[in-house]
């Protein structure tokens, strides 16, 4: 397993190349040039040409690119054109309010849309099955805005169950501001897995295993928690695991909103103020999350199905 | 799988139960009753007055950090009165000499920077200023702040071209026009007479700060606050919340005991002559949706608040009063004029355009102002009629632009006359314009109104940044802008149309008229008299009738305070006003 992921790791270093070349060229050549933001309204030429060449941005294309590799390699992204705050920090100090969301809602969202989507299968036809269903295509349809306005209005404003938004450093108190925002993931988020999972083992159920298990006379509780169960959780683990690397990048209209700060608006704000430095860093840390995510997933299946092995 | 369903099942029912001991808790509160507890909409760039070039850091700058010079809180127009200086400069006959003596006995926040004082902070004295004044022209500070003093300091311009040229800085190299003349005494030598000169000693940029923290904390200066000002930064997290509590060691500074007419019966000088700051804490929490920053103020969690567009009916009445609910809250509502002024900029330097006077004001005459301010300003704004804002001396309440009277004949007679009649021959104006909901709708209603007159609009969208490269390098025919007052003169908005700021300077129009500017060079050389109030009418005037900028609006701000704020007077210029606010804590409850 250790050369297969090995191999996986340096054959993910052309994909992390091509990530950096598609960056750099879209942001250097489309995405507006930022001295004029970063000096202000009162800014003169002489200005613009020594803030160009302070920053490096009358360097060569070439040479800024081999820069921008140099900072792949070492992780260190500089400062932001924007903030001004090193982008390590502006990482770091994100991540964790992000993760305070993310994790919880995740596992909630998970481990219920699981549950529901077993309960729904195993109804499969009834009116249990046909709710459920209904339920989660209203909440898909649903956006997630008007969870937010409904929620804030609502249960914080008007019931006040909640905090209206807020953030405190005080990891203690911090639960209570976690609280709504993560019941809102839950609701937006269940839908979709809770669909996804229900065809996962509905599709399991159709096998001929099954049928075959059933002409035995197996008692149905043990098909479907024994054989359906442990087969369909494939798919399900893929689109588990794959989601768990992206948490850390945040949710942005969850943080917006309810006052988290936390990576969500990083590259938002980074995208409006052509703030390449930071947005440099954003997307190589996506792809890196994307092809860890990817080698975990398959890491998991061989933990989840025998069948497979890593080679 | 079993194992691994048990520790799901578990971590389930933690969280489930973490969960329902979040749902009906109470924010729980340490703050002491006089916390002031307000908004801001931005994230801010950090606490380095050489970087606040926006209201929302400049305010939190100098919360923290003093300027030789401030505002007064309630005359209006708008004073200057000392803040670190000890009182109003001495200015040499020529008018190119200022001394300015500093109060004696401020002292700087205690912080670990203070090395030779063991922490404990130490007095400021006039080397301060220079090497604040100094620090803001070093090269290596990169601020957008430099425009307040580059060209107007003897020797400055050449000392930093000196740091430039080594790539170091030597702030032991002497300033011929900026020296400490004593312990407490600073002489700026100016290049030429300069009546604006003095809000640049008033503005953030300018905020003094300590040597020892600018070199201990490097770039991460921007993090710390190490000031004389009324407040202390105690938390600081720039993407949620900012605290700050009284700093123990401030000067004595008191609220003033005089206003203008109306302030006494307003309860505004109620405080007069009492200590600042009166909060014990202030905490800015950050706001970048609208929603809950209205909902927390409507809970009682915010002190004041702006009014959200789609909150307004909920709080003004079509008569510009408050509705009954804002009424039974007992909040109370403050409007006042925004020194700022809104228009669409023609680029002077397009052969098309800029060469066609009469062309520019078809469009002007063309572009209906009433539907605009209903549409997108609620009402919140009045019509512009000319580039200078009232409040500043040289509006004038009774002049009506000949070409922002909205009449679709008198267009069509214009473009006839600029060689376009009906449109015809005349290429789709290139209007660039930046990617949002609102400018989409304002281009809309541009478009419609141009159509009437048979001229085509063909819109360029681009990002902020690629719109602000786009314009300063003079590209596009027309674009939307605003500009709001960097210091309550007309001179800042008069020279938006000086020739030697066009782009990428502030002249963004590229306007150039020798007449102009000879009248502009002549004002810069007067101080506030009517001869230059005249001289502003008439450079406002010549504006108009060139026509280089179809006028847009004056925008009105409306804020809403609780019942139980005292001393809010709104001010447009309102770096730091929160050391004049005070909570009552007895109508708080």
């Amino acid at each position: 397993m250790l050369i297969y992921l090995l191999r996986r790791i340096i054959g993910a270093i052309p994909t992390v190349l091509g990530v950096a070349l598609i960056t750099f060229l879209l942001f250097n050549l489309v995405g507006g040039d930022p001295t004029y933001q970063m000096l202000g309204k009162h800014a003169t030429a002489q200005q613009v040409a020594e803030l160009r060449h302070e920053y490096g941005f009358d360097q060569p294309l070439i040479t800024q690119f081999v820069d921008y590799l140099r900072q792949i390699v070492t992780f260190d992204f500089g400062r932001s054109y924007a903030t001004k705050q090193q982008i390590s920090a502006m990482i770091s100090n994100g991540i964790g309010p992000s993760l305070t969301l993310a994790i919880p809602a995740f596992f909630v969202t998970t481990i219920l849309a699981v549950v529901i989507a077993l309960v729904v299968s195993y109804f499969r036809g009834r009116w249990v099955d046909k709710l459920g269903v209904v339920v989660c295509v209203v909440g898909m349809s649903l956006p997630s805005l008007a969870f937010i306005l409904f929620g804030q209005y609502i249960l914080a404003y008007q019931l006040g169950w909640f905090p209206i938004s807020g953030w405190d450093n005080d990891f203690s108190d911090r639960w209570q501001y976690i609280a709504m925002p993560m019941l809102i993931w839950v609701l937006v988020s269940l839908g979709y897995d809770v669909r996804f999972f229900r065809t996962a083992i509905l599709e399991e159920t159709g096998q001929d295993y099954v049928r075959t298990a059933r002409a035995k006379g197996l008692a149905e509780k043990v098909v479907f928690f024994k054989h359906v169960l442990k087969n369909s959780m494939v798919p399900i683990v893929t689109n588990v695991v794959l989601e768990i690397p992206l948490l850390v990048l945040g949710a942005f209209l969850l943080e917006g909103f309810f006052g988290i700060p936390g990576l969500g608006s990083i590259t938002i704000d980074a995208v409006h103020n052509s703030d390449l430095p930071v947005l440099k860093a954003m997307t190589t840390l996506t792809s890196l999350l994307m092809i860890f995510g990817n080698l975990a997933t398959d890491v998991v299946y061989t933990l989840v199905d025998p069948r497979v092995s890593l080679k | 799988m079993k194992p691994l369903l048990k520790v799901r099942w578990a971590t389930v029912c933690v969280v489930l139960a973490m969960a329902s001991s979040w749902v009906g808790c109470t924010r729980k509160s340490n703050d002491p009753p006089g916390t002031l507890h307000l908004a801001l909409i931005e994230k801010i760039k950090g606490m380095d007055p050489a970087q606040a070039d926006d209201l929302y850091a400049g305010n939190m700058v100098h919360l923290v950090y003093e300027s030789l010079y401030q505002y007064h809180y309630l005359k209006r127009p708008y004073q200057i009165v000392p803040n670190l200086a000890a009182a109003l400069p001495e200015i040499s006959a020529d008018g190119k000499t200022y001394t300015i003596k500093i109060k004696q006995g401020v002292l700087f926040q205690d912080d670990a920077s203070f090395k030779a004082s063991s922490c404990k902070g130490r007095e400021l004295v006039a080397d301060d200023i220079v090497y604040s004044l100094k620090r803001l022209a070093d090269p290596k500070t990169v601020s957008s702040g430099w425009w307040v003093l580059e060209g107007k300091i003897v020797g400055l311009d050449d000392w930093r071209a000196a740091s430039t040229k080594a790539g170091t800085t030597d702030y032991s190299a002497p300033v011929a026009g900026l020296k400490a003349v004593d312990r407490y005494t600073v002489q700026i030598q100016l290049v030429q007479r300069n009546y604006q000169f003095i809000y640049g000693l008033a503005m953030p940029f300018t905020g003094i700060v300590p040597r020892e923290a600018v070199e201990a904390y490097g770039k991460e200066f921007l993090n710390h606050a190490v000031g004389t000002g009324p407040f202390k930064l105690t938390e600081y997290n720039p993407a949620a919340k900012l605290v700050f509590a009284k700093n123990p060691t401030y000067r004595d500074e008191t609220y003033p005991s005089e206003g203008e007419a109306g302030d006494q019966e307003k309860g505004l000088l109620a405080d007069a002559g009492k200590k600042l700051p009166f909060a014990d804490k202030l905490v800015y929490t950050i706001y970048v949706e609208s929603q809950p920053q209205w909902l927390t103020f409507m809970k009682g969690g915010l002190d004041a608040t702006s009014i959200p567009k789609d909150n307004y009916a909920q709080a003004v009445t079509p008569t510009q009063g408050l509705t009954d609910e804002m009424k039974k809250l007992g909040v109370e509502l403050h409007r006042s004029p925004s020194l700022d002024v809104t228009h669409e900029t023609f680029n002077m330097a397009d052969p098309v355009i800029g060469k066609n006077k009469l062309l520019r004001q078809a469009l002007s005459t063309a572009y209906d102002p009433v539907p605009l301010l209903e549409l997108f300003y609620n009402n919140r704004a009045i019509a512009a009629q000319g580039p200078i804002p009232p409040g500043l001396a040289g509006y004038d309440p009774a002049f009506k632009s000949p070409y922002r009277q909205f009449s679709v004949e008198k267009a069509k007679e214009l473009l006839a006359k600029a060689g376009y009649p009906g449109g015809k021959g005349l290429a789709p104006i290139d209007y660039a314009t930046v990617s949002s909901s609102t400018s989409r709708q304002m281009n809309e209603y541009f478009q419609k109104q141009m159509a009437a007159i048979g001229v085509q609009v063909k819109f360029n969208t681009y990002s902020w940044p690629e719109f602000q490269a786009a314009i300063k390098n003079r590209k596009g025919q027309m674009w939307g802008f605003a500009w709001g007052a960097d210091y309550p003169d007309a001179e800042n908005f008069l020279q938006l149309f000086y020739s030697k700021n066009t782009s990428p300077g502030p002249n963004d129009s590229n306007y150039s008229n020798p007449e102009f500017d000879r009248l502009y060079e002549k004002s810069l050389t007067l101080a506030d008299s009517p001869e230059r109030t005249a001289l502003y009418v008439k450079m406002a005037q010549m504006v108009v009738e060139d026509c280089p900028w179809i006028m847009g609006v004056h925008r009105l701000n409306y804020g809403l305070t609780q019942k139980w704020l005292k001393n809010y007077k709104y001010h447009d210029i309102q770096h730091g006003i929160a050391k004049y606010l005070r909570v009552d804590p007895a109508l708080k409850k």
